[in-house]
């Protein structure tokens, strides 16, 4: 009986760590990139490129497994890097900036959550319409332009690349997300806040038959989600050393495909951490071998469609 | 015998040294644009090619990697390219920033990975480039001013509609075509001149209507610095029965529907940058400044005024329609 659940979760875990080796070994064949492509400089430069979508997916992992899903990522993330922006430039000092971006991004979630719980509505349509009110708002605050922030050194640190020629140090954005994915993944695991998630996710019905209060669980849920989104917001500021409005359009797909690809079933009950992260690095080597092979753009766009609907098919088969 | 044992190591040195030199002249370059699917990007993408087919002709081997940001207008797209270039060591980057602070500190990183950055198209707040290859905003506004001051004899009233705010290459235009006007044309009255049409062909359509409701009357020209308004306040003319030369149009930029504006003669002149040649210049500035050879750090690439009189001129024909089909497959 043990058997057949212990190799399941093995090929569970193993299953996306498998896509990364083989998204890795197929542009390491090319002898022109090969050179390039596996260095410790370019490394870094790739899981740099990861942490915005990566900390995008430890709220994103947490909301699908709930059964739920949240569109409004790419605008709050613009919104959020606005509000760090304008807080700035108003003269605030870095950390109460850093307070108002995760604040919005908290208070977006709250939002979400109190209308997903409360009048018990479809996320896909809150977080629809959450979408188009953070992007206004976003735009309204900044008057539709970019904010440019002063020169701040530490939100500016959390994203820069330093020694581009090597593996390290590390750009500190990279250590936070490490250190939030294995609380996260504590949490989802060992906690009774986590199990609940689950719970929910795989049968919410008898989840609340079983006496969980899902309605402020979701609350909850969607509450440190948006957290969550409040700090990719804050590391877009950080690398982009401005509050853009129109920035990350498009970003809450790719987290949610690499939610998807890690594993997590859209259907909720299932997914992991672990399995997220892979899914986001794997997105990230996709992009960065695909630029250095010359592939045109288009092609990096069907490959990634063709690697999420093939990890959905894996997917299926394992079940 | 020491005679021939000299030749022997003159030739094989000579021999040495070509090769070396044949070895050495091998680039790649990475152009990365702003979008892939405006036809301005384009002209670029084939004057970069032009580029490379010379290059190779004279015996340098250039291979050029034309890569746009994945979501056109994302400056984090745009970021994540330079950097995928920056580890891959192309021999050197050929930039148009989609914004002038946000791409900051990938090409500080570049340059640092000892890997040169020729910007093109549009500035970027750093000096660690090795040049600006643009066109010259400003003189562009000026050429448009002379052209319009010629065209009214003089005197009249003119409306400026400008772009939008905050776009720094449009507002060079616009500074240029008023100093020319205030400085040389002291008769020709500006009546209008506070007015932004905005991005799309739509409000800039709606801004024009209502200029020319308010100012249809005493108008002699107009001049509008970029593509969108260039059209949208045409159109507007042609509507109150104005057009054709009743007042003078003039315009920036050579959009299809521009061209056609000028060939039925509701446009009078249109100043039209060279894309092409940035595209071209970007790449061989690059191969210079590669081959150690000294370069300017701001590269202008002209601005042509096309009038009906000399929009057959085979020059002016290449910048209206830019021959793609022999560049781009």
């Amino acid at each position: 009986m043990t058997n057949p659940t212990v190799s399941r979760r093995l090929f569970n875990i193993l299953g996306p760590f498998f896509g990364l080796v083989l998204v890795i070994g197929l542009f390491s064949l090319s002898p022109t990139v090969r050179p390039y492509f596996l260095t410790g400089a370019n490394f870094k430069i790739i899981l740099t490129q990861t942490v915005i979508v990566a900390i995008g997916t430890l709220g994103m992992t947490m909301i699908i497994v709930s059964g739920g899903i949240d569109l409004s990522v790419g605008s709050v993330v613009a919104l959020t890097s606005v509000v760090g922006a304008i807080s700035l430039v108003k003269g605030f000092s870095p950390l109460v900036a850093i307070f108002f971006t995760l604040a919005v991004g908290a208070g977006i979630g709250l939002i979400n959550g109190l209308v997903i719980g409360g009048l018990r509505m479809m996320p896909f349509i809150v977080t629809l319409g959450m979408m188009g009110v953070a992007r206004g708002t976003a735009k309204w605050l900044s008057g539709s332009q970019t904010v440019d922030s002063p020169k701040t050194p530490i939100i500016d640190n959390l994203m820069a690349l330093s020694e581009p020629t090597r593996l390290f140090p590390f750009p500190r954005g990279v250590w936070i997300v490490v250190g939030l994915a294995i609380v996260m993944a504590l949490v989802m695991r060992e906690t009774v806040f986590g199990r609940y998630i689950f719970a929910i996710g795989a049968n919410e019905a008898a989840a609340r038959l079983s006496g969980i209060r899902v309605q402020l669980q979701k609350v909850l849920i969607y509450t440190v989600g948006g957290l969550f989104f409040g700090l990719a917001g804050l590391m877009q500021l950080s690398r982009l050393t401005l509050g853009d409005p129109t920035a990350a359009i498009g970003l809450e797909l790719d987290i949610i495909a690499a939610v998807v690809i890690g594993g997590a079933s859209l259907s909720g009950g299932t997914g992991s951490i672990l399995g997220s992260m892979i899914g986001a690095l794997i997105m990230a080597v996709l992009r960065n071998g695909s630029n250095q092979m010359g592939w045109p753009t288009y092609m990096q766009e069907i490959i990634i469609g063709v690697v999420i609907i093939f990890a959905v098919a894996l997917d299926k088969l394992r079940r | 015998m020491p005679k021939f044992l000299q030749h022997l190591v003159l030739v094989g040195l000579s021999i040495a040294a070509l090769l070396t030199v044949r070895g050495a002249e091998s680039y790649t370059i990475a152009v990365i644009p702003k979008g892939t699917t405006h036809e301005f990007w384009k002209s670029i993408h084939a004057g970069a090619i032009k580029a490379q087919r010379e290059l190779t002709g004279q015996g340098t081997k250039v291979e050029i990697i034309w890569k746009g940001p994945l979501r056109e207008d994302d400056r984090d797209q745009q970021i994540q390219v330079v950097e995928n270039f920056m580890a891959r060591h192309v021999s050197a980057i050929v930039l148009a920033p989609l914004d002038s602070q946000a791409l900051v500190n990938p090409v500080h990183n570049a340059i640092l990975a000892k890997v040169p950055v020729v910007v093109m198209d549009s500035d970027l707040k750093s000096d660690e480039y090795v040049s600006f290859v643009a066109t010259d905003n400003y003189k562009g506004g000026q050429l448009a001013g002379e052209q319009m001051g010629k065209l009214l004899g003089g005197k009249g009233n003119v409306i400026l509609l400008r772009y939008a705010v905050g776009s720094a290459s449009t507002e060079a235009r616009e500074n240029g075509f008023l100093d020319v006007l205030k400085g040389k044309y002291p008769n020709i009255k500006i009546i209008s001149s506070d007015q932004h049409a905005g991005a799309t062909r739509e409000s800039a359509y709606q801004t024009s209507q209502n200029i020319l409701n308010r100012f249809g009357r005493e108008v002699n020209g107009v001049f509008c610095p970029c593509e969108p308004p260039t059209i949208a306040m045409t159109k507007a003319l042609r509507d109150i029965g104005l057009a054709g030369g009743k007042v003078k149009m003039i315009g920036f930029d050579a959009g299809s529907q521009s061209v056609l504006d000028m060939k039925n003669g509701d446009v009078q002149a249109l100043a039209v940058q060279n894309p092409m040649l940035m595209g071209y210049l970007g790449v061989t500035t690059a191969v210079k400044h590669l081959r150690g050879e000294k370069v300017e750090k701001r590269i202008d690439t002209g601005v042509a005024l096309v009038t009906p009189e000399n929009m057959n001129e085979p020059e002016i024909k290449d910048l209206l329609y830019p021959p793609f089909d022999k560049y781009l497959k």
